[in-house]
């Protein structure tokens, strides 16, 4: 399977996430993505982690078997949103955009998913799940593997408390 | 609801692993966030928490639409459900329910003072659906709880009077659910207090020790009348009275106890308190408790709450039973080898056998008036009816709690060793042992006279 850069056809982007919270994304967190279907209803998925380009384009991996209903409001022009959520202390961000692009996985994204991957099953364990556990919760196949690609719009923190929901940027 | 039965998915709504939650705005822009808490609540309904008006909050009080994905601790399969908001409890049993596990799951994230429940908001289930991908095959070698619940019911039901009975309880909690610590408290205490009348697998037996209504998961249990749990530890759902008593030990305190301190196990990760109920009221509460975390699940909690209303049912026919008892007759006198001074407070109706703290309130109201009726009349034998017909010692409606008063006593006089005891004499009598002559002051009855 071959794929286009993170940035290829992405629209001309505006960088609005601080680098810090950039950082922080590709830092081996829990990725969860969620956009509408046509009636309005909220549509969920999982993601497996996160690769952001200098333009500050969002290429997010997720499971193609495990998504469709996700992918398919995504093909529709359907909005989205995803939040980065750090496992050690819940420290967490949202971003959104009015859509996504689709996109196949690339062979130069694995590695980077599992170097990610094995931050965040470290960080599981290190808040108690049992090793087994915290494979079993970020498990992914590399030949399932589908790209979404997203330029923020606007941006939100989301660590618990109070504040949770703050828009950082816009 | 489509799909797969609610009730397979319990185990992914215990807290254990973190939950993902997605709604959306009228406008259909999505938001997505970690949750706190899913709740089973029936094999149609989930609650979750709801902790901060926020844009989640916002999302579904617009469109009362969410979906939520949860993961099962031990398959670790995902699971979607697509859910419609019915409405929001802040009070009642679901709504403690839900308070004391989100204490226990904020104190193991170290968040205890950010994450409050403000309300459980009720979402019929529309949809339940396995997410495609790998699972681990579940290990099925524990204990059936069903057969455990049977073996113990069993059990109880060859129980021929409350005492064994209580203790019957927290010895099949340990034979036939591997639970090593438990007790059972009964209510009707002073100012609503529950105290402890059996308890296993402490270094002291706690008999007698108190909980106050709404302290930790027993008081929230009985006022709620709703079995409590906490899978993780938390100082929100700890005993004040256990923490008095080590201030006390350390010399913080000074004053004279006269109180019991509460057995319970210095660092307890999990605690279950189920409510034993009659007709719709708490009699009492069967508490049990763990080193380890999330002991207790909602298989566990069905399970025991199965036990604790098999216990109250038995309590009732017991309390039947007990009711056609004889009248006591012999008297016989006391040896003598020594002499003890039982002191007298009527304040608090507090008892202390020379300097020692024995017990307060009806339990030593009735040990005064069996002692001063046995230094009286040579009378050595009572029964509970005529305890339960004594004006004076204006018990409460329901008579186990004379029964449990009468247990409490005889197991506070036992575990001090006293030279003065209770002893069963048959069905509904009981027979007041001085193993030395008995003094009996009164010290504050000037003051009550006046």
């Amino acid at each position: 399977m071959t794929a286009a850069p993170p940035e290829s056809d992405a629209p001309e982007p505006r960088p609005v996430v601080p680098p810090a919270l950039v950082a922080f994304a590709q830092s081996g967190c829990g990725v969860a993505i969620a956009s509408s279907g046509a009636d309005g209803a909220p549509i969920l998925g999982l993601g497996v982690g996160c690769r952001i380009s200098a333009a500050g384009v969002f290429r997010i991996l997720l499971g193609e078997t495990a998504n469709p209903a996700l992918l398919s409001a995504l093909a529709d022009g359907r909005p989205v949103a995803v939040t980065f959520t750090a496992t050690r202390n819940h420290d967490s961000f949202q971003v959104k955009a009015a859509l996504a692009e689709i996109r196949p996985a690339s062979p130069d994204d694995l590695p980077e998913m599992d170097r990610q991957n094995a931050l965040f099953r470290d960080g599981l364990v290190e808040i108690g799940y049992s090793p087994v556990q915290a494979v079993g919760y970020c498990v992914w196949q590399s030949d399932d593997l589908v790209a979404i690609e997203l330029v923020p719009e606007r941006v939100f923190t989301q660590s618990p408390g109070p504040g949770a929901g703050t828009e950082i940027a816009r | 609801m489509s799909g797969l039965r609610l009730d397979g998915l319990r185990r992914a709504m215990e807290g254990v692993m973190a939950s993902v939650l997605a709604t959306c705005d009228a406008n259909g822009i999505p938001n997505v966030s970690m949750i706190s808490q899913v709740h089973y609540v029936d094999p149609e309904r989930v609650a979750l928490s709801y902790q901060f008006f926020n844009k989640t909050r916002r999302n579904v009080m617009e469109t009362r639409r969410a979906t939520v994905l949860v993961t099962d601790p031990e398959t670790l399969g995902h699971f979607r459900l697509a859910l419609a908001y019915e409405g929001t409890e802040t009070a009642g049993p679901l709504f403690e329910s839900m308070k004391a596990k989100l204490a226990g799951i904020a104190s193991h994230h170290g968040v205890e003072d950010v994450f409050r429940l403000l309300g459980s908001d009720v979402y019929r289930v529309l949809s339940v659906e396995a997410v495609p991908g790998p699972v681990v095959p579940l290990v099925t070698n524990r204990p059936s709880l069903l057969a455990a619940t049977r073996r113990t019911c069993a059990a109880l039901d060859a129980c021929a009077d409350l005492d064994e009975l209580l203790d019957c309880t927290t010895a099949c909690l340990d034979r036939d659910f591997g639970i090593g610590c438990s007790m059972v408290l009964m209510a009707g205490g002073e100012a609503g207090r529950l105290y402890a009348v059996a308890s296993r697998g402490y270094p002291v037996t706690g008999v007698g020790a108190e909980v106050a209504p709404g302290e930790g998961v027993i008081g929230v249990a009985a006022r709620e009348n709703a079995p409590i749990r906490i899978g993780h530890m938390t100082r929100e759902y700890r005993y004040g009275e256990a923490l008095s008593d080590s201030a006390r030990r350390s010399g913080l305190v000074a004053d004279a106890p006269r109180r019991i301190a509460f057995p319970g196990l210095a660092a307890p990760r999990s605690q279950i308190a189920l409510p034993i109920a009659e007709a719709g009221c708490v009699v009492g509460v069967l508490f049990a408790e763990a080193g380890e975390i999330n002991c207790f699940g909602y298989e566990e909690e069905d399970a025991l709450a199965l036990v604790a209303g098999h216990l109250a049912a038995r309590m009732a026919l017991l309390r039947q039973e007990t009711q056609e008892e004889t009248p006591a007759e012999a008297m016989s006198p006391a040896p003598a080898d020594g002499q003890l001074t039982v002191r007298y407070f009527r304040a608090d109706q507090s008892v202390f056998l020379d300097r020692d703290y024995l017990i307060k309130g009806v339990a030593g109201a009735i040990l005064w008036r069996l002692l001063r009726e046995h230094l009286a009349n040579g009378r050595n034998e009572f029964t509970t009816r005529e305890l339960r017909l004594d004006p004076a010692l204006r018990l409460p409606a329901h008579s186990e709690n004379l029964d449990a008063r009468l247990i409490l006593l005889r197991k506070r006089l036992d575990e001090r060793e006293a030279r003065l005891r209770i002893e069963k004499a048959g069905r509904g009598r009981f027979r007041l042992v001085a193993a030395c002559s008995l003094a009996l002051e009164e010290p504050d009855a000037g003051e009550a006279a006046g």
